[in-house]
């Protein structure tokens, strides 16, 4: 199937994207012109090989990098080139992201570390925030290790705690780089299946980026790469 | 955009200092040595100098002295009257000198008769009689007390009865020891102490007689400050007055005091910089740490500010905690190293609390805290999230310097903030503005060629390993690549490090040259007898005789005098010309002594020492007659010597450290221009205190004529007082020092954490422990070297530039450049290991979780 672009509910818009990094006289081009977009409530799989460029494209979509080239459109709005204190504005507001490898703050508890993004962009009151983080480490089999400290937490429980963390600010869009690719296949199975139920159940917009086509099919739609340009864009009839 | 609020940046500050305790220990300890020393140093030299100079005090037996020829008039009483209200205390010494003998003898002696007050004299000190008693209570009208060598020439006992001008008189005391005794006139005769009212009634001190007045003063407030006020008022109200006050008594301990109150400056400011340097470094190392956590909290919608506003109040809280610690420890060093010393040193200087010096500890702590965590603070800008996804650090993209200065300009205005931060807190700290100045301007200078140095000394060594490829043992090769390797912060830690040497370094060599100098004026064999009235005829003699006698150390100094007037200056006869605080009858009289050599004691100021043999009139006198007489190099004095006129020309202004004899002449010129001139001799020899009595008695069988002035106990005191000096100095320059090297070595010891990595990843690939070490040891070693030689070069160019305006002769100190060196490179070795050990018996897995 052909994939749909339906630029006027477009949550994600991507414009002729590239990024190369220099280093001394030497560069790569990592994205070479990528364009695609992604609506509202859409779950994107972006798939390829290593070095394909997928989590540079993931970090640029965050507004956590600056393309070399092109644009990036999060509700219309271009965020490639806006200062950076807006830009962490955007990140805390609109966007929750889980990373490979965790990324959780090594000094503080999982309810902490969950609590984070909360405390951050001062979103409510801070009962309301603390109750939310409980409840979400609640939903993903945390309950009794919120004050546990990331060393004390397996990989899978780690990964958990990074769930809860980027839905505790209700953001509309969640983006995922590898999210299971450091967990065991029951773990990384558990973590999937829990990111899926926490996306269905806030209706948020979900991409994701796998180099694993079992994971890329719960997506309803897959974005293949390769070396640094889009292949393939195509549904995959999953609801 | 939603604020952070304050409490929530508060909580999320003080978790990460709860959940990494240990690792905050290095910044918390870095601020509590730098404030502790500072605080300690500081007190500590306060209470001792307050110690220091109530015993100077007593050397005068007063604040301030005034030496008149007649009593005030009616309005200058009026005036001191006024004075006398706010509080201070006023009290005359009259002197002079008469013939006295024992009752019942016909033999009479000079004696110098000194009346004074006894309800009031002395102000500071006492007057040690025998038998042991007051004395107010000892001196009455008719009764005095005399020196043991007037009882030895008349035969006469504690008593007995002397005669003066045709008075008699009882002598109730013998005078053992006479506080202001080294600050009297070199008067001739044997001392007697009387009452004021005593010697009115022997007619001795009538109007235009030979006697001279002194007047002691004592302020309510013995501060330095007070005592110039002082000075300044009652040189306007006594203007025919020679005005001294306390300091000006003993120009060696004088002297002692003040090159210990620079040098203690400096060690406070050396603490400040050095905790401030451990601070830096701490908390660079710390963020750098953190570089992952600040790169998550800002893809979690952090912004830079508020990551900082995190940091900053982290950074608050450490200096505030360190600062409260240190204040703590520094007043436990004030508490403890006076009975330490009292113990070791038998010296006991009272114990002040200083809240002062601890909120200026405190405040100073907290202020280097923020200051030098500005820089690091300011990076958190440059942290992109990206480095999450990319550990690699990318280049500058052949940005230009003006591009990268434009990028870092908040850097370096942080810079500017520092060192003019610093600037303000060094004068308000030192004691001594020469000390302030210079070490602010000199600090600033230093670091940034310290940058420049660390910079191009790296550039030289990768040409080198480049050049020399594979020729380089692996661990020298990988040793040295460490030391650039991108993200390297080897030039800061350089800089940081050679900063700090160069401040220890500094401390070292300058109490080393200061102490050495203290040591000649605590010199053991300074004259401690003085003996007037020599004929040319028995000069010889004296000297064979002395040396002779038991106790005499080295040989004796011979000084000749002439007696003179001075008939004008500059042209201006004597009577018309304007003078400063000298009593004009004193041109009068003046005693003129000759020397081919610079004379022992003394150096030159100003103007060059004539060569031997010089025939032409030229004249060395020492600053302060200089200004009163308003005379300087090129003056000419004409000084009339019975019919003859010398028209000599100032050439010299030398001064004189008042432990030799010609430190008692004031004006010293060639011999040729005073030859054939009538000439007395007095001199001054080195008599161990125990054989006093015996030389004098030989003295006194050998050369009747020749009076003997015994300074032996004052001279005592004071030496007692500089050796105090000396050995204080020594005591807080170590304890400095020591704290200068725990601070470096956390310093160092907090770059550990950037090896960790490399360690794990060296052991995965098969390197063994042995090799890692060496690796490693090759790294801190090229510091070490590196960091200690520019260290050692500064400190030398800052010991140039600071001793000789402490009035101190520089010398290379090559072998303590050597030790200092080689302790740097001990050191940086010792704490980089002793911080590192650990993970290289630890399994790679487990550190990396740790971590």
């Amino acid at each position: 199937m052909q994939a749909r672009e339906d630029l006027s509910n477009a949550m994600v818009e991507v414009r002729g994207l590239t990024r190369v990094i220099r280093n001394g006289d030497r560069s790569v081009e990592i994205l070479r012109g990528i364009s695609f977009s992604v609506g509202k409530g859409e779950v994107v799989a972006i798939m390829g090989a290593s070095g394909s460029g997928k989590s540079t494209l993931l970090g640029l979509l965050a507004g956590l990098d600056t393309p070399t080239g092109g644009d990036v459109l999060l509700s219309g709005v271009s965020i490639s080139y806006m200062a950076e204190d807006k830009l962490a504005q955007i990140r805390g507001q609109q966007i929750g992201f889980v990373f490979q490898s965790y990324q959780l703050i090594p000094t503080l508890t999982a309810l902490e570390n969950v609590l984070l993004p909360f405390e951050l962009n001062g979103n409510g009151e801070e009962r309301e925030g603390v109750a939310r983080a409980q409840a979400l480490l609640a939903s993903v089999g945390l309950a009794d290790r919120m004050h546990h400290y990331p060393v004390q937490l397996s990989g899978g429980e780690q990964q958990r705690v990074a769930l809860a963390r980027a839905f505790v600010a209700r953001p509309p869009i969640i983006l995922a780089d590898e999210p299971t690719g450091n967990l065991d296949t029951i773990n990384g199975e558990h973590v999937l299946n829990l990111l899926l139920a926490l996306n269905r159940e806030q209706g948020t917009t979900l991409i994701l980026v796998t180099h694993d086509a079992a994971i890329a099919q719960h997506a309803s739609r897959i974005v293949t790469m390769r070396d640094g340009v889009i292949v393939s864009d195509s549904l995959t009839g999953a609801v | 955009m939603a604020a952070l609020r304050w409490s929530s940046a508060w909580k999320i500050s003080t978790r990460e200092l709860r959940a990494a305790r240990g690792k905050f220990l290095f910044v918390l300890l870095s601020v509590a040595i730098g404030v502790a020393a500072l605080t300690g140093v500081r007190s500590f030299s306060t209470s001792f100098r307050k110690t220091l100079l109530a015993e100077a005090r007593t050397i005068m037996a007063a604040d301030i002295s005034a030496r008149m020829a007649a009593p005030p008039s009616t309005v200058e009483q009026q005036q001191l009257d006024t004075m006398m209200q706010s509080g201070m205390k006023m009290t005359p010494v009259t002197e002079t000198i008469s013939m006295a003998s024992a009752a019942g003898s016909v033999n009479s002696v000079l004696v110098s008769i000194k009346a004074i007050d006894p309800a009031q004299y002395p102000f500071y000190g006492h007057v040690k009689l025998q038998p042991d008693a007051a004395l107010s209570t000892t001196l009455t009208d008719d009764s005095v007390a005399v020196a043991p060598e007037l009882l030895t020439r008349t035969h006469a006992a504690v008593g007995d009865s002397l005669r003066l001008n045709d008075k008699n008189f009882r002598i109730a005391a013998v005078i053992l020891d006479e506080p202001d005794r080294l600050s009297n006139s070199m008067a001739i005769g044997l001392r007697v102490m009387m009452t004021q009212q005593g010697l009115a009634s022997t007619g001795l001190s009538t109007p235009g007689g030979s006697s001279t007045r002194r007047y002691l003063f004592k302020l309510p407030q013995q501060n330095e400050q007070a005592v110039a006020a002082a000075k300044a008022s009652l040189e306007k109200i006594l203007p025919e007055a020679l005005i001294t006050d306390y300091r000006e008594s003993s120009p060696a301990l004088t002297q002692g005091l003040d090159r210990a109150t620079d040098l203690l400056s400096l060690m406070s400011l050396v603490a400040m910089v050095l905790g401030a340097i451990g601070v830096g470094m701490s908390m660079r190392a710390h963020l750098q740490q953190r570089m992952d956590s600040i790169a998550i909290m800002k893809s979690l919608g952090a912004s830079s500010t508020q990551v900082m506003k995190i940091y900053l109040l982290q950074t608050l809280l450490l200096g505030a905690a360190g600062g409260v610690l240190g204040v703590l420890l520094g007043l436990g060093v004030q508490i403890t190293l006076p009975l330490i010393l009292e113990r070791l040193m038998h010296i006991a200087p009272a114990f002040h609390l200083q809240p002062a010096a601890m909120a200026t500890g405190f405040v100073t702590g907290l202020l280097t805290t923020l200051l030098f965590t500005l820089p690091p603070l300011l990076d958190i800008r440059s942290v992109r999230p990206a480095s999450i996804f990319r550990r690699a650090v990318e280049s500058a993209d052949g940005a230009s310097w003006a591009q990268r200065a434009k990028q870092h300009q908040l850097q370096i205005v942080a810079g500017v903030v520092l060192f003019a931060g610093l600037a303000g807190i060094a004068t308000v700290l030192s004691d001594s503005a020469l000390v302030g100045r210079w070490f602010a301007a000199g600090l600033a200078i230093t670091v940034g060629t310290l940058l420049g140095i660390a910079a191009l000394l790296l550039l030289v060594l990768r040409a080198i390993t480049r050049r020399t490829g594979l020729a380089l043992p692996q661990v020298v090769r990988q040793g040295l690549a460490n030391l650039y390797r991108p993200g390297n912060q080897t030039a800061a830690v350089l800089a940081a490090l050679g900063t700090g040497v160069m401040l220890v370094a500094s401390v070292f060599f300058l109490q080393h040259a200061i102490v050495s100098d203290l040591r000649l004026s605590s010199a053991n064999n300074l004259p401690n007898i003085f003996l007037l009235d020599i004929a040319p005829d028995q000069v010889d003699g004296m000297r064979a005789l002395l040396a002779a006698q038991p106790g005499v150390r080295g040989s004796a100094e011979m000084i000749p005098a002439i007696t003179a007037h001075v008939v004008s200056i500059n042209g201006v006869p004597a009577h018309d010309v304007k003078l400063k605080n000298f009593p004009r009858h004193m041109l009068q009289r003046v005693q003129l002594s000759y020397s081919d050599t610079l004379p022992p004691g003394t150096r030159v100021l100003q103007g060059t020492w004539w060569p031997a043999g010089t025939q032409t009139a030229q004249l060395a006198i020492g600053p302060k007659t200089a200004e009163r007489l308003g005379v300087q190099p090129g003056s000419h004095i004409v000084f009339g010597v019975e019919d003859q006129r010398i028209d000599a020309v100032v050439s010299t202004i030398i001064k004189s450290d008042g432990q030799h004899g010609y430190s008692r002449v004031e004006f010293i010129l060639p011999q040729s221009t005073l030859a054939n001139l009538p000439v007395m001799w007095f001199g001054g020899v080195h008599v161990d205190p125990p054989q006093v009595a015996a030389a004098q008695r030989a003295l006194y069988a050998a050369y009747p004529s020749v009076t003997v002035i015994d300074v032996a106990d004052a001279m005592e005191t004071i030496r007692t007082l500089v050796l105090q000096i000396t050995r204080i100095v020594q005591f807080l320059a170590a304890f400095s020092i020591f704290a200068g090297i725990v601070v470096l070595a956390s310093s160092v010891a907090g770059t550990r954490y950037r090896r960790l990595r490399e360690i794990v990843v060296l052991k995965t690939l098969g390197a063994t422990r042995a090799r890692i070490a060496a690796i490693f040891s090759v790294e801190f070693a090229v510091i070490g070297l590196l960091a200690g030689s520019i260290g050692v070069v500064f400190a030398t160019l800052l010991t140039r530039v600071l001793l000789p305006k402490m009035d101190i002769d520089f010398h290379v100190q090559w072998r303590a450049a050597g030790l200092t060196l080689l302790l740097a490179m001990v050191v940086t070795n010792g704490a980089g290991w002793a911080a590192s050990f650990r993970l290289l018996g630890q399994k790679p897995l487990q550190v990396l979780r740790e971590e």
